[in-house]
């Protein structure tokens, strides 16, 4: 018996664990996961444990080495993303570990997190049992969070003041892009517009 | 895994990792031998063992030995002669340590 199940993560290390858990715990293994979707089957209750690894600051050859040593350290992996897109991708990582600065598809974009599945053996399932090394690996998520959110953050100021601009200095409807190009047209630029070269466009 | 500058104290996971590639050892070997040594009181995460055999290879305290077992990704690795000095020095400062505690807490006369 399978079943698919459609889910996104913003919690996406600790939250996506505890859900994969949970699903082991009521008798569904996974079996492969797509960019939103999950596949289980049937399997023995709590007879999986699930762990999530962030390796989105590795660079793609290193987190595939992390990858072949979780493998053979007796564990099934699998690949798992949080950024989400179906295109050839690249992508500035500014909280990534050297030549993982650059994430690009098909490579190590959309492949931010390795989702580790152990055979429960009664044992613990921790993977960072150092100090420093859980605060290492939390302070590199918050940085990711912390980009990504003051990304989000720029962006959005970036567009009010853009809509800020155009209606209060222009009176032309909010942040259209023909708004902010009629007055640019009266300052000098009339020429630059009636050139050959951009008389393609309007 | 970062050490103790002032003290030249080793943390618990990389002494363990040095002890444990005295004979040459992989992955899943040095999760084995320390959980057995320190009878199941440190049980080693596979991601802190990754980062412990990285950073200690880095710092040459331990190299790649031989070739991965044929069929397998297993990488084998074993204590370098500079490894063996940081060990020893561990193992006479645990000693000293060792010899302070017994004298203060134990009331040894010494």
């Amino acid at each position: 018996m399978k079943k698919r199940v459609f889910r996104y993560f913003f919690d996406f290390t600790d939250g996506q664990e505890k859900w994969l858990n949970e699903m082991a715990a009521k008798g569904w293994r996974l079996v492969k996961c797509g960019q939103l979707t999950y596949d289980f089957e049937r399997c023995e209750p709590g007879e999986y444990e699930y762990a999530v690894e962030f390796v989105a600051d590795k660079s793609y050859a290193k987190s595939r080495d992390y990858k072949a040593f979780l493998e053979s350290m007796g564990y099934k992996t699998f690949y798992k993303n949080v950024y989400v897109g179906i295109f050839f991708g690249i992508k500035w990582r500014p909280w990534g570990e050297g030549a993982g600065q650059i994430a690009t598809a098909p490579g190590s974009l959309r492949k931010e997190l390795i989702i580790v599945e152990k055979k429960n053996d009664g044992k613990s399932f921790e993977f960072h049992t150092d100090l420093t090394d859980l605060l290492t690996l939390y302070r590199k998520i918050r940085m990711a969070y912390f980009w990504y959110a003051g990304g989000m953050f720029a962006f959005a100021l970036l567009l009010l003041f853009y809509a800020v601009r155009t209606n209060s200095l222009y009176g032309v409807g909010c942040g259209t892009l023909r708004g902010a190009r009629v007055p640019v047209a009266h300052t000098g630029f009339e020429d630059f517009a009636k050139s050959p070269k951009t008389q393609g466009r309007s | 895994m970062r050490e103790h500058i002032a003290g030249g104290a080793l943390t618990e996971t990389t002494f363990l990792v040095l002890l444990s590639t005295y004979t040459p050892n992989h992955g899943y070997g040095i999760m084995q031998f320390i959980e057995r040594e320190t009878h199941g009181r440190v049980l080693l995460g596979a991601g802190t063992l990754y980062g412990a055999i990285n950073t200690l290879v880095k710092k040459k305290w331990i190299a790649p030995f031989g070739d991965a077992e044929p069929g397998s990704n297993k990488k084998t690795y074993v204590i370098t002669d500079l490894g063996k000095q940081m060990a020893e020095k561990e193992l006479n400062r645990l000693r000293e340590l060792y010899g302070l505690a017994s004298r203060i807490i134990g009331g040894e006369p010494k």
